[in-house]
């Protein structure tokens, strides 16, 4: 029988701003990822490999099919099968780096800001990928394509990756329909395109950007990031907020215009889960106080 | 009504909420929030309800405010009371025992019913309520069920007259100073017509007037008493008072308790008494007393009278006082009312300087001799001087018990009389509004000669009691016989050693009219009720009140604060 392993840390299920403090974006990148795949029967993500070339050690998140039972049998340990892999999921992971997502509701060190959150989910998901073999890239963006990293397979791309997430600085504007004009010239082939924003932008802009990229038969997700005090309207007895990219500005009074805007923001949210649907874009919703595992667990 | 009306200047305050909400339109603090236009979107769908939340707490907070203000103005409401526990009342009863009350009807006196009925008020009265007592003397007595009780009962027959129309205004005014829910005066009266003469009761507002009804209203109560009696060219003249209609009865007079005439007189008539001259030739001061034979009312069946009796005034006319006066003179030695001698000059000058004893100074006839006239009454100390011709004019204001009966006299022909500013008390007659007759010490000066060349009194039948009222009365000073309201008595005014007036007192004539007063009467007169016995005390604390709605209000008040604060707890 398998040796009992103590348990890991699983940082994919912590608080993501104690994880954030942990260290780099790559050390709760890798944190976050291992934890998550031990959690997994099988890897969320598969490609396309036929040809077998050797044996490595079995690894949480490996699916059990690949385990090699002879080996199991005779030496009572755990391997699995590794293949020539002939990968044909090309994956690219859209960040908005737009001002309105350098923001969080609670001061430091309590809650990340949208940014913060998207750039630790976005490095965990390409770490994914590229575990599997996916060639991953990236496109960091606000209102022009500011970093992208085509999308690769081979060593070092994640560093590149998470170097390009690094390079972003906080943008102004949210235009994400330019970023996926310039994704479909990088996406030749059928792929994946995960899209993280905090959808503070035009609608119908993205949506047509989003179709086309169906069309293009590529696989579709989105996830709406929000801190949680944009769900839930809180603050002093009357304020004046500001739009930090458009500048517009509005006095209210939270407490009489907080169920109001907590109806508004549902309904929002149901709009787009549903015109995502209909359009077969998995869209999730997700708020920056979640675990990035529970964020990761939606794809799987 | 309120209270403490005052508190509603708090009234103001209750502008507070509108201000607050201008004047807090200050810059609010900015903060940075990226979803605002989620914002926008809940702000368009939520607006109309926003601002009908605004308006109905701003209209909310304002009532709350008038409520609390008028709650602390503590209102009063009109309300008519339940039967049961009343409301705090201020109640004063009037209880009349003036001399009518002491008439005795169908064998009981009227005081005895009027004090039961009184009581019966009264013992209705709560541990809470304010409780007033008026008599016949006016006084308002504020004292306890059981204080005001006593004095009830120890209450007799008083000799003052109370009239109900200025004792009832007092009382309602009085009444309406407390500060309590309800205010009500009871009148128990024989509700005589004659204490109604005086106009109408102006009762505040709020004030409940209720009335006793009459014990025999529209019958006739017969009664007769003895009004003033005078003295008189050798009589007594007796006024007989009472209810009309009532018959003649009996006339007595009697000095020192002997029997001396006798008549028959009936309400509204004089009996003349003649009284026997050796009574009247012997000087010096008389009391006699006239009497009816008993009836119902006994306070008014007895009246004393008084009278003086002087020497006839040994008098010296000159010529310059002229012939009309020494002829109405050698009239009154004839009728010896006078006598010549000089004790009292008739001149156009004063006499002897400063020695001079009673004189009358008419003006010289010749013009010339007034300033020597005026420097002569100067040396004899005198405050009144001849001055210009005056316009001419009738008689007027002359006091008949000292001058006799001249008003009316027509005066041709004057001299003003100059003298102090505050000339009133000497001033015994007038013409145009000016002094024309005065009298200053033992000095009497008149405005006009008498002669008809300045006056028609010569030419009148006046004009002899008018020099005789000069010389026995006016000149020397003597005061008349008054009569003063009270128990009967006679009381002499003593200067020095010597006797110089009288006062008869007696009940007010208008006591005897027992005629009792319509109930039309009395609502009209007192603004009241008019109950009878039996509904009389148990009207009282049950009457329209006013109660005090503070409570009400404050419960209101905490209502609608309940109701803001769920309106403000509500979000749209």
């Amino acid at each position: 029988m398998p040796s009992v392993q103590p348990r890991a840390v699983r940082y994919d299920l912590l608080d993501p701003a104690e994880v954030a403090r942990l260290g780099g974006i790559e050390i709760v990148a890798q944190g976050v990822v291992e934890g998550f795949l031990s959690g997994l029967h099988r890897s969320p993500f598969r490609g396309f490999s036929v040809e077998f070339t050797e044996h490595r050690a079995y690894q949480p998140g490996d699916e059990p099919r690949y385990l090699d039972w002879r080996i199991l049998g005779r030496t009572d340990r755990l391997f699995v099968k590794q293949f020539e892999e002939e990968t044909n999921l090309r994956a690219m992971v859209l960040v908005d780096t737009s001002r309105s997502m350098a923001w969080r509701g609670s001061p430091p060190p309590e809650r990340l800001t949208k940014r913060e959150y998207a750039d630790r989910l976005a490095a965990a998901l390409g770490l994914i990928l590229l575990r599997q073999r996916d060639a991953t890239g990236l496109i960091t963006f606000d209102d022009a394509v500011r970093e992208l990293v085509p999308p690769r397979v081979k060593t070092g791309q994640w560093a590149r990756f998470v170097q390009a997430l690094l390079a972003t600085p906080d943008g102004h504007g949210t235009a994400a329909e330019a970023a996926l004009v310039r994704l479909t010239g990088l996406l030749v082939r059928r792929g994946l395109v995960v899209l993280i924003s905090d959808l503070l932008l035009d609608r119908e802009l993205l949506l047509t950007a989003l179709r086309y990229l169906r069309h293009r038969g590529h696989q579709v997700i989105v996830f709406h990031l929000m801190d949680p005090a944009e769900v839930e309207l809180a603050g002093p007895p009357e304020v004046r907020f500001r739009d930090p990219e458009s500048r517009s500005s509005l006095v209210v009074r939270p407490r009489e215009l907080a169920r109001a805007y907590r109806e508004t923001v549902s309904r929002e949210i149901a709009a787009w889960r549903s015109v995502c649907r209909r359009h077969g874009i998995a869209y999730h919703h997700v708020t920056t106080d979640q675990p990035f595992g529970l964020a990761l667990r939606r794809l799987t | 009504m309120f209270v403490h009306p005052l508190a509603l200047l708090g009234l103001v305050a209750a502008a507070i909420p509108a201000l607050l909400h201008l004047l807090q339109r200050r810059t609010p603090p900015e903060l940075v929030f990226p979803a605002v236009r989620y914002l926008s979107e809940a702000e368009r769908r939520s607006a109309r309800k926003l601002r009908l939340r605004h308006l109905l707490l701003l209209l909310l907070r304002t009532l709350l405010i008038a409520l609390l203000v008028l709650a602390a103005a503590r209102p009063l409401m009109r309300v008519r009371s339940a039967v049961g526990p009343h409301a705090p009342t201020a109640l004063a009863v009037i209880l009349d025992n003036s001399p009518s009350a002491g008439a005795v009807i169908e064998g009981h006196p009227v005081l005895d019913r009027l004090k039961v009925a009184a009581r019966a008020v009264l013992a209705r009265a709560a541990s809470g309520d304010r409780l007033f007592l008026m008599l016949a003397d006016g006084v308002l007595r504020a004292g306890t069920r059981q204080d005001l009780g006593s004095v009830i009962d120890s209450t007799a027959v008083a000799p003052q007259r109370l009239d109900l129309v200025l004792a009832v205004s007092r009382a309602a005014r009085a009444l309406d100073a407390q500060p309590l829910a309800s205010r009500e005066v009871y009148v128990v009266s024989d509700e005589q017509r004659t204490t109604l003469a005086q106009g109408r009761v102006d009762s505040p507002r709020g004030v409940r007037i209720v009335a006793l009804a009459p014990l025999r209203s529209g019958h006739l109560a017969e009664n007769r008493g003895v009004g003033p009696v005078r003295v008189a060219e050798g009589a007594v003249i007796a006024t007989i008072v009472g209810t009309p209609g009532t018959g003649p009865a009996p006339v007595t007079l009697r000095l020192r308790g002997q029997l001396l005439g006798r008549g028959l007189g009936a309400p509204g008539t004089a009996v003349t008494l003649p009284l026997p001259s050796a009574v009247l030739t012997s000087g010096g001061w008389g009391v006699g007393e006239v009497d009816l034979e008993p009836d119902e009312l006994r306070a008014d069946d007895r009246r004393l009278f008084a009278w003086h009796v002087t020497p006839p005034a040994a008098v010296t006319a000159t010529p310059g006082a002229g012939p009309f006066v020494a002829a109405a003179l050698a009239v009154l030695e004839g009728g010896h009312r006078v006598t010549v001698g000089g004790d009292v000059i008739v001149s156009d000058f004063p006499p002897g300087g400063g020695t001079g004893g009673p004189s009358v100074i008419v003006p010289p006839g010749d013009p010339a001799l007034v300033g020597q006239v005026n420097r002569a009454l100067t040396a004899r100390g005198g405050r009144w001087r001849f001055g210009l011709a005056g316009t001419p004019g009738r008689v007027t204001g002359t006091p008949a018990a000292v001058t006799g009966v001249i008003d009316g006299a027509l005066v041709a022909r004057r001299l003003r009389l100059d003298g102090p500013a505050d000339d009133s008390a000497d001033v015994l007659a007038r013409v145009n509004g000016e002094p024309w007759l005065v009298r200053s010490g033992d000095l009497v000066l008149l405005g006009s000669r008498l002669d008809t060349a300045w006056t028609a009194l010569p030419a009148t039948p006046a004009f002899v009691p008018f020099v005789d009222a000069l010389v026995n009365r006016a000149v020397r000073g003597e005061a008349a016989v008054t009569e003063a309201e009270g128990t009967a008595r006679v009381v002499f005014t003593v200067v020095g050693t010597d006797t110089t007036g009288a006062t008869v007192f007696a009940p007010d004539p208008r006591e005897s009219d027992l005629t009792p007063a319509s109930s039309e009467l009395l609502q009209s007169a007192l603004q009241a009720d008019v109950q009878d016995d039996a509904a009389f005390a148990a009207s009282a604390f049950a009457g329209v009140g006013r109660t005090e709605i503070t409570g009400m209000l404050l419960a209101l008040a905490l209502a609608v604060a309940l109701i803001e604060s769920g309106v403000a707890a509500l979000t749209p």
